[in-house]
C-alpha cells in the first residue's frame, strides 16, 4: 500500500511540473515596442513617407546641434574672435593655449561637437536603410536620390569632424554602433569623404527625380542638390590639393562668378518653441558671455574694406577678459534667427580663384579675386601674380569674406601658415588639431 | 498499482469525487484561551490532514469527524501555541485550554504564492510584523514608515517630513545602482504599485539640469495609499533566498501584506478615534545678528534694510514650521460571519494638518474582505479596497532658482520683513528671489489619488483523503489608480512676475495605472504516514503593468486662471510604461517529522522588459531547516528549541524602463518636428540584474521558549547590475545600457525575544533586534564614477570596485584621508555601522505600555542645507567657534573657507537614537456599559524623543527620494515632525 502511494507521488510530481512547463512555454510574451518613441528598428524595416520626412527633419535639426562650439573652436584657435565666458574659462585658456593650458580630450569643446556630428551621421545611417527598405510608393530614381542626399549630408558631417581632428583622422564606418570601424589617417579620411560625395553625386547628377521628402538644405530636386554636393566636393578636393577634381566639381556646382555671393546652403533657426536659435548670435555690448573680434581683424584690414564694418561692431566699452582685449563685437549675425552658411557662392568664387592660381591660370584667379574685392568696395588686386603671392591674397580675402564661418584656422593649417597667426598673450599656443575624444 | 493509476486518471481529469467514506467517529469539545475565555474561530483538524477542518463557535465549542478508530487532532489559534491531542471513539467534551505563544514559533508565515510555513519550520529569517506591532502602539501615517525598527535587516528612511509619505526601503543593503532597489509589495496576492511620480515642479525649481540630472520633486510613493489599520500581518522576505519564488521582480525583497478577515461569530464592531497634534521634530533657531554681521553677509544693501527694521526680528522658523498640525483619524470596522461566510469591512478617515501652513494629508479608505465556502470543494475569497487621498506637500528640496520654501528660508535673514500688508500684498523679498511666506500661501502642490484594488482567490479542493490533498488555487488581482498632480504657481509670486519667471505656471499631471496579475497554483500534499510529508506545488503567473503619465505644463497664465488652456504657452509630455510578465514555478517541500524540512524550487520568468522577451530566465532556490531539539536523542530540556537552517535563492531585477529601446526623439526644426536618434543606445541584449543569496541561521529557545533567539548571516550578491555607460560618441550615441557591475552585501541579523515577567497581573516582554550590513562593489567593468549628489566639491557617492557603493567622497584638503587612485577624500559611508532596536511591552492588569526605541549608529549624510545657510549667512551656529581647530574662525566662516578645498564640512554623521513609538493604553473593565464589550483609551506618540548630533532637522532625509544610491543627501527638506495622539476605541 505504502509503496504504491509513493509511486503515485513520484508520478504526480513530474506530471504536475511538465504540465506547468508545457503550459508556460505556450504562454508567450511578445516583445512590446517602445510605447514612448519611434524606434530605428521598425523605421529601417518599413518606413512610411511621413517617417522618412521625420528622419530628414531630424537630421537637418541635428546638423545644427553644438555647431556653436564648432564655430567657437575654429574661430578662436584661428584667432578670428575671442569667446568670453564667465561660466567657463576654458574658451580663453585651453583653446588659446594660455601658459600651460592644453586641449583636453574630455572637455565639451571637442566632445560636444564631435558627438553631435556623429549623431547626425547616425541619423543618416538610419535614413539610408529606411529608404532602401521602404515599401512606400516611390520611384527608383527617388530612392537613389534620397540615399544620395543622406550620403552627402553624412560626408559633410564627417568633414566637420575631420576639420577638428585633422591628423587624428575620423571614423567613417560607424553604421554598427557595437562594431565601429577604424580611425582613418588624415589623407584616408579626406579621400573617404571625397569618395562618399562622388558616389552620392553619381545618383544625383542627371537624376530627374525629386527627393521623396522635403529638404531645407538645397531644394528637393536631385539635379539641384547635385550642385550643393559638387560645391562640398570642390572644398574637399581643394583640401586634398586635387585641383583638377576641384575645377570640375566647381563647374558642376552652383558656383557663379557673377552671382549673389550669399547663394548657398544654410542652417536655419527660429524662435518657435523647442527650435534652436543661432548659437553665434549675442546682442551687442554684452559682457560676461560674449564674442569679440580679435583686434587684428580690424587692424589688418585694407583701408575701405566694408567687410570689417559689416561683420563687427564697435563696442561702447572695450571688452576685457582673461588678458584679452577688444573694442569690437563679433557681429556676423544680426539676429538670433539669422541662418548660418554651410557653403555659399562667395567661398566657391574664392575656391575657384585658388584652383585657378594653382593651375597657373593667373588671369582667371585674379579675376575671381577682383570679384570679391569689388564686393568689399576694394580696388582690383595689384599685387604680384606668382603662386605664393596669389595664395597670400586669396587667404586674406578668405579671412575677410568668410569671417567667423569656420575657415581661417583650416586655411592657415593647409598652407602650413599656423605660425603666422597672432599670439595675443605670452605663452599662448596655436593648436594644429584637437585630441581624439577620450571615450573613443 | 491500480490505485495509483486511478489517482493518475483522476488528477489528469481534475474531476475529483470524495473517496468512499471509511469508518469515523465524532469528537466534541470546547476551546479556551487566556483567562479561560472561550476562543471563537480556533481551527481544529486531524493532524497531517486538511480534510474536514472545523472552527470553534462563539462559545468555543466544536465538533469534528475523525476517520478510523483513533487519531491525533491539532487545535490552533493565532497568538496561541498549537496543541495536539490524541483522541479515540470515547473522546467527548474535551476541555482544551490553549497557551499563549510568546515565541511565535507556531505562527504561520506566508512565504510563497500558494502556501505558508509554520515559523518553527522556516529555513529563512522571514520577518513578520503583526497588526498589533504595526499599529498597536500609535497612529501611523504610512505602512512602510510603520515598519521601521520592527524587524531586522532593513534600512528605511523617510525622504522628508512632507505629509503623505515618501519613504525609501532597502532590505539587506543596496541591490541595484541605476535600477529599482525598493521591495515588491503584494497585498492579498495583488501586486501593489509603489511608484513615485513627479508633479512637474522641476519646471519652476530647475533642480534637475545643473549639477544633477535627477528630479528632486519629492513625490510620495504609492504604498502610502494602503491603510495600515486594515493590515492583519506583514511578512518581509528580505532577500533572494526567501523571495526566489517571486522571480524577476524580487531582488529588492518582497513585502507580503495580508489584510484582516472576519471570523465565525457574531458581528464585532470596532469604532475608534485618534486625535493628535504634530510639531516640528527639531527646531534649529536662527542666527543672532548685529550691524557688523549684516554688513559682512549682505553688504550695504543689507545694512540699510537692517537699520530700517530698527532691530525688529521675526521668528521665521516658528512662522514657517511652527504650525501645530491637528491630526484626526477615525476608524470603523465590522467583522463577523458564520461557518460558511466571513466578512470584514474597514473604513478609515484620516485628516492630518502638517507643520507648514497649507500642507496636509487626508485619506478616506474603505475595504471589504469576504470569504465564502461556496461548495465543500470550493472556497472563494474577495478583497475590495477603495482609497481616495489628497496630499498638499508644499514646495521644498533643492532648486536652481532659489524659489523653494526651503531654499528661500535659509537665504533670508530674520530681520527682512516678508509679511503682507493690510491689503494682503506681499513685499518682494529684498535679499532673495522669493518670499517664502507668499510662496507658502499662494502655491499648490497637490497629489490626489483614487485607487481601487480588487483581489480574488478561489481554492478548489480537488482531492482530500487523509494522505492525499490536492488543491488548485486561482488568484487574480487588479490594482487601478488615477493620480492627479496639481502644481500651481500664480503669476503674482515674486519669482513668477516682472520677468523673473514665466508669469505663472500650472502643471497638471495625470497618471493612470492599471496593473493586473493572475496566477494558478496546484498544491499537492502527500503524507504517507504521520512522520513524513511531501508538498509539491506548481503554478503559472502573469503580471501586466500599464502606466500612462501625461504632464501638461502651462505658463504665461491668464489672470488668476489655472486651467492649462488659460495660458500663453503649453507644453505636454507623456510617458508610458507597459510590461508583460509570464512565469511558472515549481516547488517541492519535504518535512520529516518536523525535524528535517527541505525545500527546492524553481521559478522561470519571461518579460517584455528583458531584451529578449521570449527568453525564460530561471531563478532556483533550495533550503534546509533542522530542528535539532526534535531528535530523539535530545534530552537537554532547558533548550526547548534549536534549529539550524540554510537557504539559497536567486531573484531578478529589471533595468529602468526603456533601457532596451533605442529611441528616436523629437527634434523641432523649421516649423516641423523631426526624429533624431536619442543619445542613449538601448540594449536589446540586456540581461536582468540577478541576485544570489545564501543565508545561514540558528534559532533557539530556552525555558519553554520564554527566551528565544534568532541569528542569521547572509551573503547576497547582486550581479549583472545595469548602468548607463559612456559610449564612443562616433557610434552616434553618448551612452549605452550595459550589464557591468556587481555588489556584494554581507550582513548579520540577531533577534532576542524575552518574556521577562509573566505573572497574573504583570507581563513584561522585550524584543531586541540588531542588524548590520556591509556592501562592496565587486565588479565594475567601467571606470569608477561619481554619482548621486552634486559633484566632488560638495561630497558625492562614488561607485568604485572594492569599495562600498554608498561611500561618500569629495575633494580633499591636506589632512583628509584620500583614495590613492582618484585622489578624492574619503568621508565615510551612507550605510550605518549597525542598527539596534528594542520593543518593550509591559502590561499590568488593564494597562499596557509599549515603547519602540531605535538606534542607528553611523552612516553619513551629505548635508547641503548647511552649505546654503552658510552662504547666505543664516546658519544658526554661524557665529559659534567649535569647528575651527585653531579657534579663529566662526563655524560659518570655517565651513565656507573649506568650500572648494574639501567637502568634509558637509558630510555629517547621521547616527540617531529615537523613541519611535510610545503608547500607554487602558482597557476599561469589560461590560462596564451594556452592549459594549470593550473600551480602550490611550495616549501615544511618534518620535517624541530624539538624540542626534546631525546639525539639521533630522538625519532621516533624502533629497533624491528613493534612489538606490543617493538617498542620504539633504537640501532644505520639509522638516520632520513628531506627534502625540489620544486614542479611544470602542468594541461592540
Amino acid at each position: 500500500m505504502k509503496q504504491s502511494y509513493k509511486i503515485s507521488t513520484f508520478m504526480l510530481l513530474p506530471l504536475l511540473i511538465t504540465t506547468v512547463m508545457y503550459v508556460c512555454t505556450s504562454c508567450k510574451v511578445d516583445p512590446i515596442r517602445d510605447p514612448n518613441n519611434p524606434s530605428p528598428g521598425s523605421i529601417t524595416q518599413n518606413a512610411t513617407l511621413g517617417e522618412i520626412q521625420n528622419l530628414v527633419d531630424g537630421t537637418e535639426s541635428g546638423m545644427r546641434d553644438n555647431m556653436g562650439f564648432y564655430f567657437d573652436d575654429v574661430g578662436v584657435i584661428g584667432r578670428e574672435f575671442y569667446r568670453y565666458s564667465t561660466s567657463d574659462p576654458r574658451f580663453t585658456s585651453d583653446l588659446l593655449g594660455k601658459s600651460t593650458s592644453v586641449l583636453d580630450n574630455n572637455t565639451f569643446y571637442i566632445t560636444n561637437p564631435f558627438g553631435a556630428r556623429y549623431r547626425a551621421v547616425k541619423n543618416t545611417n538610419i535614413l539610408i536603410p529606411a529608404l532602401q527598405n521602404t515599401k512606400a510608393s516611390i520611384t527608383e530614381d527617388q530612392r537613389k536620390a534620397g540615399i544620395a542626399y543622406a550620403q552627402t549630408i553624412k560626408a559633410y558631417q564627417l568633414l566637420l569632424v575631420f576639420n577638428l581632428e585633422y591628423e587624428n583622422g575620423v571614423r567613417v564606418d560607424v553604421a554598427d554602433p557595437d562594431n565601429l570601424g577604424p580611425f582613418l589617417s588624415k589623407d584616408e579620411s579626406l579621400n573617404a569623404i571625397q569618395g562618399l560625395l562622388n558616389t552620392a553625386n553619381a545618383d544625383l547628377k542627371n537624376n530627374p527625380a525629386n527627393f521623396p521628402f522635403n529638404s531645407s538644405v538645397f531644394g528637393n530636386a536631385a539635379s539641384e542638390f547635385s550642385k550643393f554636393n559638387r560645391a562640398l566636393a570642390a572644398r574637399v578636393a581643394v583640401y586634398r590639393k586635387d585641383w583638377a577634381l576641384a575645377n570640375s566639381a566647381l563647374s558642376e556646382s552652383f558656383f557663379d562668378l557673377n552671382g549673389d555671393l550669399n547663394t548657398g546652403a544654410y542652417h536655419l533657426f527660429s524662435t518657435a518653441g523647442g527650435d534652436q536659435l543661432n548659437p553665434q548670435y549675442f546682442p551687442l555690448n554684452v559682457s560676461g558671455e560674449a564674442r569679440v573680434a580679435q583686434p587684428g581683424f580690424i587692424a589688418d584690414a585694407e583701408a575701405g574694406d566694408t567687410r570689417t564694418g559689416a561683420k563687427t561692431s564697435r563696442r561702447l566699452d572695450t571688452a576685457f577678459q582673461d588678458g584679452l582685449k577688444s573694442a569690437y563685437d563679433f557681429y556676423v549675425y544680426k539676429t538670433n534667427v539669422a541662418p548660418i552658411p554651410i557653403i555659399r557662392n562667395e567661398e566657391l568664387i574664392l575656391l575657384y580663384a585658388e584652383v585657378q592660381a594653382q593651375l597657373t591660370n593667373t588671369a582667371n584667379a585674379t579675376a575671381a579675386i577682383n570679384v570679391i574685392r569689388s564686393a568689399a568696395s576694394l580696388g582690383n588686386y595689384s599685387g604680384a601674380t606668382d603662386l605664393g603671392n596669389l595664395i597670400t591674397e586669396i587667404l586674406k580675402q578668405r579671412r575677410y569674406s568668410l569671417y567667423g564661418e569656420g575657415h581661417r584656422w583650416i586655411d592657415m593649417r593647409r598652407y602650413n601658415k599656423l605660425s603666422e597667426l597672432p599670439i595675443d598673450r605670452t605663452g599662448d599656443d596655436v593648436w594644429v588639431q584637437f585630441p581624439r575624444p577620450a571615450n573613443e | 498499482m491500480q490505485k495509483t493509476f486511478r489517482y493518475f486518471v483522476l488528477c489528469l481529469s481534475s474531476m475529483m469525487v470524495p473517496m468512499a467514506l471509511l469508518a469515523q467517529f465524532t469528537v466534541t469539545g470546547t476551546v479556551t484561551g487566556a483567562g479561560n475565555n472561550p476562543l471563537s474561530g480556533a481551527t481544529i483538524k486531524v493532524k497531517n490532514s486538511n480534510k474536514g477542518i472545523v472552527t470553534s463557535d462563539q462559545a468555543g465549542k466544536f465538533s469534528l469527524d475523525v476517520p478510523g478508530q483513533k487519531g491525533v487532532i491539532d487545535i490552533s489559534f493565532i497568538g496561541y501555541k498549537t496543541q495536539s491531542v490524541s483522541v479515540d471513539v470515547n473522546s467527548q467534551s474535551l476541555a482544551l485550554k490553549l497557551v499563549e505563544d510568546i515565541s511565535n514559533l507556531d505562527e504561520v508565515v506566508v512565504t510563497g504564492l500558494g502556501t505558508s510555513v509554520k515559523r518553527a519550520n522556516l529555513a529563512n529569517a522571514v520577518a513578520s510584523v503583526s497588526s498589533k506591532e504595526l499599529v498597536g502602539t500609535t497612529t501611523q501615517s504610512t505602512v512602510d514608515g510603520a515598519l521601521y525598527g520592527k524587524f531586522t535587516g532593513a534600512n528605511i528612511s523617510a525622504n522628508s517630513g512632507a505629509p503623505g509619505g515618501g519613504i525609501s526601503v532597502k532590505l539587506r543593503g543596496v541591490t541595484s545602482i541605476a535600477g529599482n532597489s525598493q521591495p515588491l509589495f503584494i497585498v492579498d496576492g495583488v501586486y501593489y504599485d509603489n511608484s513615485s511620480i513627479n508633479a512637474g515642479l522641476n519646471a519652476v525649481s530647475k533642480a534637475a539640469g545643473q549639477g544633477s540630472t535627477t528630479f528632486q520633486d519629492n513625490p510620495s510613493n504609492r504604498i502610502a495609499d494602503l491603510d495600515a489599520e486594515d493590515i492583519d500581518r506583514v511578512e518581509i522576505l528580505k532577500g533572494a533566498s526567501a523571495a526566489a519564488i517571486y522571480g524577476s521582480r524580487a531582488a529588492g525583497g518582497v513585502v507580503i501584506i495580508t489584510t484582516k478577515k472576519g471570523r465565525n461569530g457574531k458581528p464585532k464592531i470596532e469604532l475608534s478615534h485618534s486625535i493628535g497634534q504634530q510639531m516640528q521634530l527639531r527646531k534649529l533657531g536662527g542666527r543672532s545678528w548685529d550691524a557688523a554681521k549684516v554688513q559682512a553677509a549682505y553688504g550695504s544693501a543689507g545694512t540699510s534694510i537692517y537699520n530700517a527694521a530698527g532691530g525688529k526680528v521675526y521668528d521665521y522658523e516658528k512662522e514657517l514650521y511652527g504650525q501645530k498640525g491637528l491630526m484626526n483619524n477615525t476608524r470603523l470596522s465590522i467583522s463577523g460571519g458564520n461557518d460558511k461566510t466571513t466578512f470584514y469591512a474597514g473604513f478609515t478617515r484620516k485628516d492630518d494638518e502638517a507643520i507648514v501652513k497649507n500642507t496636509g494629508y487626508t485619506k478616506t479608505a474603505f475595504r471589504i474582505n469576504l470569504d465564502q465556502k461556496v461548495f465543500s470543494f470550493l472556497d472563494l475569497s474577495l478583497n475590495y479596497n477603495y482609497v481616495e487621498s489628497k496630499a498638499d506637500r508644499g514646495y521644498f528640496n533643492n532648486d536652481n532658482t532659489s524659489t523653494t520654501l526651503g531654499v528661500s528660508f535659509v537665504s533670508t535673514p530674520w530681520w527682512a520683513n516678508l509679511y503682507p500688508d493690510a491689503n494682503g500684498n506681499y513685499p518682494n523679498n529684498p535679499l532673495a528671489p522669493s518670499n517664502f511666506l507668499q510662496t507658502r500661501d499662494l502655491i499648490t502642490n497637490r497629489e490626489k489619488v483614487n485607487r481601487t484594488l480588487l483581489g480574488s482567490t478561489a481554492t478548489f479542493k480537488i482531492l482530500n483523503t487523509g494522505k492525499h490533498d490536492l488543491k488548485i488555487i486561482a488568484r487574480g488581482g487588479i490594482d487601478n489608480y488615477t493620480l492627479n498632480t496639481i502644481a500651481i504657481f500664480p503669476k503674482e509670486l515674486q519669482f513668477e512676475k516682472d520677468g523673473n519667471g514665466t508669469n505663472g505656471l500650472s502643471a497638471y499631471g495625470t497618471t493612470i495605472t492599471r496593473n493586473s496579475n493572475i496566477s494558478a497554483i496546484a498544491v499537492y500534499n502527500f503524507s504517507p504516514n504521520e512522520k513524513i510529508n511531501f508538498r509539491t506545488q506548481a503554478g503559472l503567473t502573469a503580471e501586466n503593468i500599464d502606466q500612462n503619465n501625461v504632464l501638461t505644463t502651462a505658463s504665461q497664465l491668464i489672470g488668476t486662471q489655472t486651467n492649462v488652456n488659460q495660458a500663453g504657452a503649453v507644453q505636454a509630455e507623456q510617458a508610458r510604461t507597459i510590461q508583460k510578465d509570464r512565469g511558472f514555478f515549481v516547488q517541492e517541500e519535504v518535512n520529516y517529522n518536523d525535524i528535517f524540512i527541505a525545500t527546492a524550487g524553481l521559478r522561470g520568468d519571461r518579460s517584455s522588459r528583458n531584451g529578449d522577451a521570449s527568453k525564460l530566465y530561471y531563478f532556483p532556490k533550495a533550503s534546509l531547516a533542522v530542528n535539532v531539539n526534535r531528535f530523539s536523542f535530545w534530552n537537554w530540556k532547558q533548550v526547548s528549541q534549536l534549529k539550524l537552517r540554510v537557504a539559497y535563492g536567486e531573484s531578478g531585477n529589471f533595468a529602468q524602463f526603456g533601457a532596451i529601446y533605442t529611441p528616436l526623439v523629437p527634434a523641432i526644426f523649421n516649423g516641423t518636428t523631426g526624429s533624431l536618434i536619442g543619445i542613449n543606445q538601448g540594449n536589446d541584449k540586456l540581461e536582468p540584474e540577478r541576485q544570489k543569496e545564501l543565508e545561514f541561521g540558528i534559532d533557539f529557545g530556552i525555558l519553554k521558549n520564554r527566551i528565544t533567539f534568532e541569528g542569521t548571516y547572509y551573503i547576497k550578491k547582486a550581479d549583472n547590475l545595469i548602468l548607463l555607460v559612456q559610449s564612443p560618441t562616433s557610434s552616434g550615441f553618448s551612452n549605452a545600457w550595459k550589464n557591468v557591475a556587481a555588489i556584494r552585501n554581507k550582513g548579520i541579523e540577531l533577534g532576542l525575544n524575552a518574556m521577562i515577567v509573566d505573572s497574573k497581573n504583570w507581563k513584561w516582554n522585550i524584543q531586541t533586534r540588531f542588524w548590520k550590513n556591509k556592501a562592496e562593489v565587486t565588479r565594475l567593468d567601467v571606470p569608477a564614477f561619481n554619482t548621486g549628489a552634486f559633484g566632488a566639491t560638495l561630497g558625492t557617492y562614488r561607485i568604485q570596485k572594492g569599495k562600498s557603493p554608498t561611500q561618500v567622497v569629495g575633494i580633499a584638503g591636506a589632512n583628509d584621508p584620500k583614495d590613492p587612485e582618484s585622489g578624492l577624500g574619503i568621508f565615510g559611508d551612507a550605510e550605518p555601522d549597525f542598527q539596534l532596536s528594542f520593543t518593550n511591552n509591559v502590561t499590568w492588569k488593564n494597562f499596557e505600555l509599549s515603547v519602540l526605541s531605535h538606534w542607528k549608529k553611523g552612516g553619513r549624510n551629505i548635508n547641503l542645507s548647511t552649505l546654503l545657510s552658510d552662504i547666505f549667512g543664516t546658519s544658526p551656529d554661524f557665529d559659534k567657534t567649535n569647528l575651527d581647530p585653531s579657534g579663529q574662525l566662526s563655524n560659518g566662516s570655517f565651513r565656507l573657507a573649506a568650500l572648494g578645498t574639501t567637502a568634509k564640512p558637509w558630510v555629517e554623521d547621521a547616527s540617531y537614537f529615537r523613541i519611535r513609538e510610545i503608547g500607554l493604553s487602558y482597557k476599561l473593565p469589560a461590560n462596564l456599559i451594556k452592549g459594549i464589550s470593550q473600551i480602550k483609551v490611550g495616549f501615544s506618540g511618534r518620535n517624541l524623543f530624539n538624540h542626534f548630533t546631525y546639525s539639521s532637522y533630522d538625519p532621516e532625509v533624502s533629497n533624491f527620494g528613493a534612489n538606490a544610491i543617493s538617498s542620504n543627501v539633504e537640501v532644505t527638506p520639509f522638516p520632520s515632525s513628531k506627534s502625540i495622539h489620544f486614542n479611544v476605541s470602542v468594541s461592540f
